[in-house]
């Protein structure tokens, strides 16, 4: 570890590092971080544009938190696919996830469609399902009107 | 489990085809038969933006089983212009229903009807999206005409960007082997990519015309639709067009007797009433047709089969 990164970014002893994010949804994901009332309290570092040999240039968040909330994860994968969800436990690394895309968003955004019915009556439920398996655009389960991943990101529910 | 008609891309193959078999069915028995076939059930036509002919396909249906309507044609007349939410207009309607068929200006509105309803929903148009039982409708009136669907070929005409009649129908043409569809609309009012892309993997062929004639001398089926002037944002460009896609019993001249012209009405000028006088006109049948294939699907929806 370079000098540089311990001072930008210091390692925590308990809570979770986000890594791997794609330079410049740094702030998108802090973004949501600061959506959750949970985690109110915890102390969060974001750093932008490291050096990654996998990635070029990406962006971390470290956080001092007991648990990540589901809808975070679930936000995190509409936002920010392929990060890694790292719990550190004692400084250590002690578990590793990947955020996939899912098959299916529950109610984490609004259809990019004005006229869909569900931006008309804002209480109703949303779901998207994705096209096929590997694909980055999903259907409105209700008007069908396919968006890609990017515009879903861009409207997030609560 | 309640059914409910909602998209046509939730049915296979299989069920389109087994709703051409019962529509069938429902055409063969006896006008008396059928009067008898759904007695003391109701039918609400919730129709928050009027298209008169769809309604009254829907409600001729309905009382030809024996069954009533009720409902309304326009959401200014209903309670929504009081300010009630759809959703309660669907909780409140299906306690006075058996069956609810709704047309709605925004799309999505039948599916959410349907996660709302204990009681079956048919779909009579949702915005842009879906009008999936135009869609059976055709089908079975190209099953009546040339008794398969398979193989046909079939030229659509005028607006193909807009017109969801004619989206929906080549998607589910896409299912059915070797459709060869020829399509003929100004360049400002082609076929959307995605659906010639859709092709990709099928059997179904696409093939741009200038020529409406030629297609004509070529073709089983010429499906026309109606293009809209608000479409072109300089009229002079609708002026130039509008009549190469139109059709006159002269232009027939040289077609094969077998030759269908069909249209989902209401028609405006695309179609001369000259054609009306020729054996290719199809498309009073093809209204006929669609309170047939609205009597199958009410039947099925409420498990009440022939
Ligand atoms: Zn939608």
């Amino acid at each position: 570890m370079t000098p540089q990164n311990i001072l930008l970014i210091p390692k925590i002893e308990r809570g979770f590092v986000i890594d791997h994010i794609v330079a410049g949804l740094g702030i998108p994901v802090m973004a949501l971080i600061g959506r959750r009332p949970e985690l109110g309290d915890a102390v969060v570092t974001l750093g932008l544009n490291y050096k990654s040999t996998r990635m070029g240039r990406k962006d971390m968040i470290k956080l001092q938190a007991d648990a990540l909330p589901e809808r975070l994860l679930q936000m995190l994968a509409l936002v920010s696919p392929g990060v890694t969800i790292k719990r550190i436990a004692n400084f250590e690394v002690v578990e590793k996830v990947v955020i996939q895309v899912p098959e299916l968003f529950d109610n984490l955004a609004r259809c990019i469609n004005p006229n869909c019915i569900t931006n008309g009556e804002p209480h109703v439920a949303t779901r998207f399902k994705r096209l096929e398996s590997g694909s980055k655009h999903f259907k409105c389960g209700h008007c069908e009107r396919v968006c890609s991943l990017a515009e879903l990101a861009g409207h997030l529910k609560a | 489990m309640k059914k409910d008609l909602i998209s046509i891309d939730d049915l296979g193959l299989e069920q389109i085809l087994d709703y051409l078999d019962l529509a069938a069915r429902v055409e063969a028995l006896p006008a008396e038969k059928k009067a008898g076939l759904l007695p003391g059930k109701i039918l609400a036509t919730l129709f928050f933006e009027p298209s008169t002919r769809t309604r009254l396909s829907f409600e001729s249906a309905m009382c030809r089983l024996g069954g009533r309507v009720i409902g309304f044609s326009e959401a200014a007349n209903s309670s929504t212009a009081k300010g009630e939410s759809f959703s309660d207009t669907i909780r409140t309607v299906e306690q006075y229903a058996d069956v609810i068929a709704v047309r709605h200006p925004k799309e999505g509105t039948a599916r959410l009807a349907a996660e709302i309803a204990g009681i079956p929903i048919l779909n009579a148009g949702d915005g842009a999206n879906q009008h999936p039982t135009q869609t059976l409708l055709d089908l079975y009136t190209l099953r009546k005409f040339f008794g398969r669907v398979d193989g046909l070929k079939i030229a659509l005409v005028g607006d193909l960007k807009y017109s969801r009649t004619i989206h929906s129908l080549c998607r589910a043409l896409l299912a059915f082997d070797g459709v060869a569809m020829t399509l003929i609309s100004p360049e400002s009012l082609r076929l959307p990519g995605y659906l010639t892309k859709a092709a990709a993997g099928t059997t179904a062929t696409f093939r741009e015309s200038e020529s409406l004639v030629d297609a004509l001398r070529d073709s089983d089926v010429v499906y026309m639709t109606r293009i809209q002037k608000e479409r072109f944002p300089d009229l002079v460009e609708y002026e130039k067009v509008k009549d190469c896609y139109r059709l006159e019993a002269k232009m027939l001249a040289g077609a094969p007797a077998r030759l269908k012209v069909l249209h989902p009405l209401p028609r405006v000028n695309e179609i001369s009433p000259d054609v009306d006088a020729t054996p290719h006109a199809g498309y009073f049948e093809q209204a006929r047709n669609g309170v047939i294939m609205r009597q199958a699907l009410i039947l099925d929806l409420l498990d009440a089969r022939p």
